[in-house]
């Protein structure tokens, strides 16, 4: 599947920051890394557009759902947001911040590339 | 050019398996190894060990103090629960649950014990990997040291 998808990753884990931008960019996402929520806050600040965010929930300085409503707040409305946690309680955190979607950790290609397809549809049409 | 050991049948990896040191998600990464990455593996084991003795070393420090700080062994905690998810490492992962429900009961001597076993199941983990890239050609594909 071919994609020129920009992905935000915004992740403090290194290890799970390595395996989920190895996974984006095998669907041939441009990757975007962020260490926290601020700092992905951040990058829309200065402009940066993305097609796909995926958001780590517990990270410091900034969560991920705190992360959620201030983009949507910047008025982010387009890009799909997706919460990815191995918390219990994280799917209804990222969900009434805002996401799009949740997926429990850890993440599987055959999860990943539909949702990399849907934006892809959605971007071309 | 030989494939990369993790990619080809192996009785020490399959007895980590048996063993329950390693669950499918290790088999997503050979997965996605294929093809384009044959030292992808290599690298997420590699920052795995290194960063997880470091969280482990930090969450000793931690538990040494008179007056121990359990929120922030308890993010630590969940660093290395989250990172021993995503390489597939399930009983180190296991270990960091029971591990995190002693931070939140703010359990001294089970945080102690905890590290106890993490520590061990840590290290019996990357030993078993470091074992691997020490068996010549065949373990071409993980970190020696």
């Amino acid at each position: 599947m071919a994609s020129s998808l920009k992905a935000l990753l915004v992740e403090d884990i290194k290890v799970d920051s390595m395996v989920l931008s190895f996974m984006l960019r095998r669907f041939h996402c441009e990757v975007t890394l962020a260490k926290n929520g601020k700092e992905a806050v951040d990058m829309f600040l200065e402009g940066n557009k993305f097609d796909i965010v995926l958001c780590d929930k517990d990270m410091p300085i900034m969560t991920g759902p705190e992360a959620v409503i201030k983009i949507r707040a910047m008025g982010a409305t387009d890009v799909k947001i997706v919460g990815v946690s191995a918390d219990d309680n994280a799917m209804e955190a990222f969900m009434s911040a805002g996401a799009d979607d949740f997926v429990p950790k850890p993440m599987r290609l055959e999860v990943l590339g539909p949702m990399i397809e849907e934006v892809i549809n959605r971007k071309n049409n | 050019m030989a494939a990369p050991m993790l990619n080809q049948p192996n009785s020490l990896l399959a007895n980590m398996f048996a063993a329950g040191l390693l669950d499918d998600q290790f088999q997503e990464l050979q997965m996605l190894q294929e093809g384009s990455a044959p030292d992808f593996i290599v690298k997420v084991v590699t920052l795995f060990c290194e960063d997880g003795e470091r969280i482990i070393g930090e969450i000793a420090k931690l538990l040494d103090k008179p007056c121990v700080d359990y929120d922030k062994v308890g993010g630590f905690v969940r660093q290395l629960k989250g990172s021993s998810a995503s390489i597939g490492a399930l009983r180190v992962k296991n270990s960091c649950i029971q591990f995190h429900q002693c931070c939140q009961e703010k359990s001294k001597d089970g945080c102690v014990n905890s590290l106890d076993s993490v520590r061990n199941d840590f290290y019996d983990l990357c030993s078993m990997f470091k074992l691997h890239a020490s068996a010549g050609p065949a373990g071409a594909g993980l970190p020696k040291q």
